[in-house]
Protein backbone atom coordinates (compact mmCIF):
# COMPACT_ATOMS: atom_id res chain seq x y z
CA UNK A 1 0.00 0.00 0.00
CA UNK A 2 1.46 3.35 -1.46
CA UNK A 3 0.67 6.86 0.81
CA UNK A 4 -0.36 8.31 -2.57
CA UNK A 5 -2.88 5.51 -3.28
CA UNK A 6 -4.66 5.66 0.24
CA UNK A 7 -7.74 7.44 0.78
CA UNK A 8 -9.48 8.67 4.15
CA UNK A 9 -12.34 6.58 5.45
CA UNK A 10 -10.28 3.39 3.93
CA UNK A 11 -11.57 0.05 5.48
CA UNK A 12 -8.31 -2.00 6.05
CA UNK A 13 -9.21 -6.18 5.30
CA UNK A 14 -10.80 -7.70 8.91
CA UNK A 15 -7.98 -10.20 11.06
CA UNK A 16 -10.20 -12.69 12.55
CA UNK A 17 -8.37 -14.57 15.79
CA UNK A 18 -9.46 -17.96 16.85
CA UNK A 19 -11.31 -18.96 20.65
CA UNK A 20 -9.51 -17.19 23.16
CA UNK A 21 -8.12 -20.49 25.27
CA UNK A 22 -7.57 -21.06 29.07
CA UNK A 23 -4.51 -22.23 27.87
CA UNK A 24 -3.11 -18.96 25.58
CA UNK A 25 -3.70 -17.06 28.79
CA UNK A 26 -1.41 -19.06 30.35
CA UNK A 27 1.08 -18.63 27.75
CA UNK A 28 0.59 -15.12 27.80
CA UNK A 29 1.35 -15.01 31.11
CA UNK A 30 4.63 -16.59 30.87
CA UNK A 31 5.64 -14.92 27.52
CA UNK A 32 4.35 -11.03 29.27
CA UNK A 33 5.34 -11.59 32.77
CA UNK A 34 1.78 -10.48 34.02
CA UNK A 35 0.59 -13.27 36.38
CA UNK A 36 -2.40 -11.40 37.27
CA UNK A 37 -4.06 -14.49 39.35
CA UNK A 38 -7.50 -12.74 37.76
CA UNK A 39 -6.04 -14.19 34.37
CA UNK A 40 -5.22 -17.67 36.51
CA UNK A 41 -6.87 -18.79 39.61
CA UNK A 42 -10.79 -19.02 39.59
CA UNK A 43 -10.94 -18.82 43.39
CA UNK A 44 -9.45 -15.34 42.81
CA UNK A 45 -11.49 -14.11 39.94
CA UNK A 46 -14.45 -15.39 41.72
CA UNK A 47 -13.69 -13.66 45.01
CA UNK A 48 -13.69 -10.85 42.81
CA UNK A 49 -16.56 -11.24 41.63
CA UNK A 50 -15.69 -11.63 37.96
CA UNK A 51 -14.67 -15.53 36.20
CA UNK A 52 -11.09 -15.68 34.42
CA UNK A 53 -10.17 -13.30 31.89
CA UNK A 54 -8.41 -12.40 29.58
CA UNK A 55 -5.36 -9.95 30.12
CA UNK A 56 -6.11 -6.94 28.08
CA UNK A 57 -2.68 -6.54 26.89
CA UNK A 58 -3.27 -9.78 25.04
CA UNK A 59 -6.13 -8.36 23.29
CA UNK A 60 -3.67 -5.34 22.61
CA UNK A 61 -1.45 -7.55 21.05
CA UNK A 62 -3.61 -9.15 19.09
CA UNK A 63 -4.61 -5.40 17.70
CA UNK A 64 -1.43 -4.70 17.01
CA UNK A 65 -1.13 -7.98 14.74
CA UNK A 66 -3.71 -6.16 12.88
CA UNK A 67 -2.35 -3.04 12.34
CA UNK A 68 1.42 -5.01 11.35
CA UNK A 69 -0.79 -6.88 9.06
CA UNK A 70 -2.01 -3.55 7.27
CA UNK A 71 1.07 -1.29 7.92
CA UNK A 72 4.62 -2.71 7.98
CA UNK A 73 5.81 -3.15 11.86
CA UNK A 74 9.12 -0.75 10.70
CA UNK A 75 6.68 1.72 9.71
CA UNK A 76 4.52 1.97 12.94
CA UNK A 77 5.48 4.99 15.19
CA UNK A 78 2.58 5.38 17.37
CA UNK A 79 0.07 3.19 19.17
CA UNK A 80 -2.27 3.96 21.81
CA UNK A 81 -5.24 2.43 22.62
CA UNK A 82 -8.11 2.37 25.54
CA UNK A 83 -9.52 -0.81 27.29
CA UNK A 84 -13.32 -0.94 27.27
CA UNK A 85 -14.50 -3.91 28.10
CA UNK A 86 -13.72 -7.21 29.61
CA UNK A 87 -12.84 -10.32 27.48
CA UNK A 88 -12.87 -14.11 28.35
CA UNK A 89 -11.88 -17.15 27.33
CA UNK A 90 -14.04 -18.36 24.49
CA UNK A 91 -14.61 -15.37 22.63
CA UNK A 92 -12.94 -14.43 19.15
CA UNK A 93 -11.58 -11.36 18.61
CA UNK A 94 -11.92 -9.49 15.38
CA UNK A 95 -9.48 -6.38 14.70
CA UNK A 96 -11.17 -3.56 12.35
CA UNK A 97 -9.84 -0.52 11.35
CA UNK A 98 -9.96 2.07 9.12
CA UNK A 99 -7.73 5.61 7.37
CA UNK A 100 -8.80 8.81 9.34
CA UNK A 101 -6.13 11.22 7.92
CA UNK A 102 -3.50 11.58 5.71
CA UNK A 103 -0.31 14.23 7.31
CA UNK A 104 2.78 15.41 5.75
CA UNK A 105 5.62 13.35 6.00
CA UNK A 106 3.91 10.10 4.19
CA UNK A 107 1.97 9.84 7.76
CA UNK A 108 -1.32 8.06 8.04
CA UNK A 109 -3.51 8.36 11.13
CA UNK A 110 -6.41 5.27 11.67
CA UNK A 111 -8.44 3.80 13.99
CA UNK A 112 -8.05 0.20 15.09
CA UNK A 113 -11.21 -1.28 17.00
CA UNK A 114 -10.45 -5.12 18.66
CA UNK A 115 -14.24 -6.66 18.88
CA UNK A 116 -15.60 -9.67 19.62
CA UNK A 117 -18.27 -11.74 17.08
CA UNK A 118 -21.23 -9.96 19.00
CA UNK A 119 -19.37 -6.16 17.50
CA UNK A 120 -18.30 -5.80 21.54
CA UNK A 121 -15.69 -3.30 21.40
CA UNK A 122 -13.25 -4.51 24.04
CA UNK A 123 -10.42 -2.48 23.03
CA UNK A 124 -10.19 0.74 20.65
CA UNK A 125 -7.16 2.83 19.60
CA UNK A 126 -5.32 5.62 16.92
CA UNK A 127 -2.11 4.77 15.29
CA UNK A 128 -0.34 6.52 13.18
CA UNK A 129 2.65 4.80 10.38
CA UNK A 130 4.53 5.51 7.68
CA UNK A 131 3.69 4.41 4.06
CA UNK A 132 5.83 3.72 1.36
CA UNK A 133 5.69 6.77 -1.70
CA UNK A 134 5.48 5.64 -4.80
CA UNK A 135 8.26 8.46 -5.70
CA UNK B 1 -4.84 6.49 51.70
CA UNK B 2 -3.38 9.96 50.74
CA UNK B 3 -4.13 12.29 48.27
CA UNK B 4 -3.92 10.48 44.42
CA UNK B 5 -2.11 13.57 43.52
CA UNK B 6 1.07 13.14 45.70
CA UNK B 7 2.35 10.24 43.72
CA UNK B 8 3.40 12.58 40.69
CA UNK B 9 6.67 12.74 40.22
CA UNK B 10 7.25 9.12 41.84
CA UNK B 11 10.21 7.64 40.26
CA UNK B 12 10.16 3.74 39.63
CA UNK B 13 13.98 2.13 40.00
CA UNK B 14 15.42 2.26 36.79
CA UNK B 15 16.49 -1.16 35.24
CA UNK B 16 17.42 -2.86 31.91
CA UNK B 17 16.89 -6.21 29.97
CA UNK B 18 18.23 -7.83 26.97
CA UNK B 19 15.77 -7.94 24.47
CA UNK B 20 16.07 -11.82 23.48
CA UNK B 21 14.56 -13.65 20.39
CA UNK B 22 13.09 -16.56 22.38
CA UNK B 23 10.74 -14.38 24.07
CA UNK B 24 9.55 -12.25 21.12
CA UNK B 25 9.10 -15.80 19.24
CA UNK B 26 7.13 -16.67 23.21
CA UNK B 27 5.34 -13.29 22.74
CA UNK B 28 4.13 -13.72 19.30
CA UNK B 29 2.92 -17.85 19.52
CA UNK B 30 1.07 -16.27 22.79
CA UNK B 31 -0.75 -13.43 20.49
CA UNK B 32 -1.36 -16.49 17.87
CA UNK B 33 0.83 -13.67 15.23
CA UNK B 34 2.53 -15.63 12.48
CA UNK B 35 4.57 -12.82 10.84
CA UNK B 36 7.57 -14.53 9.93
CA UNK B 37 9.62 -11.56 11.12
CA UNK B 38 9.50 -12.92 14.76
CA UNK B 39 10.52 -16.18 14.07
CA UNK B 40 12.78 -16.75 11.00
CA UNK B 41 15.75 -14.17 11.04
CA UNK B 42 16.32 -14.57 6.76
CA UNK B 43 12.28 -13.22 6.82
CA UNK B 44 13.68 -10.02 9.29
CA UNK B 45 16.29 -9.13 7.52
CA UNK B 46 14.41 -9.22 4.43
CA UNK B 47 12.59 -6.44 5.92
CA UNK B 48 15.68 -4.65 6.80
CA UNK B 49 15.86 -5.57 10.59
CA UNK B 50 19.88 -6.19 11.63
CA UNK B 51 17.50 -9.06 13.62
CA UNK B 52 14.36 -10.49 14.51
CA UNK B 53 12.77 -7.25 15.68
CA UNK B 54 9.96 -7.45 18.75
CA UNK B 55 6.48 -6.93 18.14
CA UNK B 56 4.79 -3.78 19.67
CA UNK B 57 3.51 -5.06 22.80
CA UNK B 58 6.89 -6.20 23.71
CA UNK B 59 7.87 -3.55 25.88
CA UNK B 60 5.49 -4.97 28.41
CA UNK B 61 7.51 -7.79 28.44
CA UNK B 62 10.84 -5.92 29.07
CA UNK B 63 8.84 -3.45 32.17
CA UNK B 64 7.32 -7.29 33.63
CA UNK B 65 10.32 -9.32 33.17
CA UNK B 66 13.38 -6.28 33.83
CA UNK B 67 11.26 -4.25 36.20
CA UNK B 68 8.52 -4.24 38.72
CA UNK B 69 5.85 -6.32 38.32
CA UNK B 70 2.62 -5.51 38.09
CA UNK B 71 1.54 -6.82 41.23
CA UNK B 72 4.33 -4.88 42.83
CA UNK B 73 4.04 -1.98 41.00
CA UNK B 74 0.23 -1.59 42.27
CA UNK B 75 1.00 -2.56 45.81
CA UNK B 76 3.84 0.09 45.35
CA UNK B 77 1.40 2.66 44.64
CA UNK B 78 -1.00 1.82 47.53
CA UNK B 79 -3.32 0.76 45.67
CA UNK B 80 -5.47 -2.92 45.85
CA UNK B 81 -5.18 -5.17 43.52
CA UNK B 82 -8.74 -6.18 42.87
CA UNK B 83 -9.64 -3.08 42.61
CA UNK B 84 -7.55 -1.83 39.89
CA UNK B 85 -8.20 -1.62 36.24
CA UNK B 86 -5.80 -1.08 33.33
CA UNK B 87 -7.37 1.45 31.46
CA UNK B 88 -5.05 2.82 28.33
CA UNK B 89 -1.44 2.42 27.02
CA UNK B 90 0.36 4.06 24.13
CA UNK B 91 3.42 3.19 22.72
CA UNK B 92 5.60 5.30 20.53
CA UNK B 93 8.86 3.99 18.09
CA UNK B 94 11.91 6.13 17.37
CA UNK B 95 13.99 3.30 16.11
CA UNK B 96 14.17 -0.58 15.60
CA UNK B 97 14.26 -2.56 18.71
CA UNK B 98 16.24 -6.37 17.54
CA UNK B 99 16.56 -9.17 19.20
CA UNK B 100 20.32 -8.56 20.44
CA UNK B 101 19.76 -4.73 21.82
CA UNK B 102 19.92 -4.14 25.60
CA UNK B 103 17.14 -1.72 26.76
CA UNK B 104 17.41 0.60 29.79
CA UNK B 105 13.99 2.11 30.50
CA UNK B 106 13.29 4.80 33.08
CA UNK B 107 9.76 4.77 34.58
CA UNK B 108 7.75 8.26 36.42
CA UNK B 109 4.64 8.49 37.64
CA UNK B 110 3.46 11.55 35.31
CA UNK B 111 -0.03 12.12 35.84
CA UNK B 112 -2.56 11.58 38.58
CA UNK B 113 -6.05 12.63 39.44
CA UNK B 114 -9.71 11.59 40.93
CA UNK B 115 -12.31 11.31 38.78
CA UNK B 116 -16.30 10.53 39.97
CA UNK B 117 -17.26 7.23 38.60
CA UNK B 118 -20.93 5.52 37.72
CA UNK B 119 -19.92 3.68 40.82
CA UNK B 120 -18.07 5.63 42.99
CA UNK B 121 -14.47 7.51 42.86
CA UNK B 122 -11.41 6.54 41.00
CA UNK B 123 -7.81 7.14 40.83
CA UNK B 124 -6.58 8.17 37.51
CA UNK B 125 -2.57 7.23 37.21
CA UNK B 126 -0.29 7.55 34.20
CA UNK B 127 3.21 6.25 34.17
CA UNK B 128 5.77 7.36 31.68
CA UNK B 129 8.70 4.81 30.48
CA UNK B 130 11.48 5.46 28.31
CA UNK B 131 13.55 3.31 26.83
CA UNK B 132 17.39 3.61 25.45
CA UNK B 133 18.98 1.10 23.72
CA UNK B 134 22.73 0.11 24.16
CA UNK B 135 23.69 3.09 21.87
CA UNK B 136 22.03 5.33 24.58
CA UNK B 137 19.53 6.21 21.54
CA UNK B 138 16.05 6.90 22.89
CA UNK B 139 14.09 4.11 20.56
CA UNK B 140 10.81 4.35 23.09
CA UNK B 141 8.35 5.94 25.08
CA UNK B 142 5.21 4.14 26.73
CA UNK B 143 2.32 5.44 28.60
CA UNK B 144 0.33 3.61 30.64
CA UNK B 145 -2.85 4.77 32.19
CA UNK B 146 -4.13 2.49 35.39
CA UNK B 147 -7.40 2.96 37.04
CA UNK B 148 -7.89 2.40 40.80
CA UNK B 149 -11.64 2.33 41.94
CA UNK B 150 -11.82 3.74 45.67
Amino acid sequence: MFYEDVKEGYEFPVLEKEPITRVQLVRFAGASGDFHPLHLVEEVAEKAGMKILAHGMLIMGMLSQGVTSWVSRKNLKKLQVRFSKMTFPGESIQIVGKVLEKKADNIVVAEVFAKNSEGEVKVSGIFEATLPSRN
Amino acid sequence: MANVKDLIGLEFQPYSLAVEKGKIKELALAIGDDNPIYYDLEAAKKEGYDNIPAPPTFLQVIDLWGGLGSVEKVEKLGFKLTRVLHGQQAYEFFGDIVAGDVLSVTSKLVEAEIKPGSTGAMDIVVTENQYRNQQDELVAISRNTLIHRH
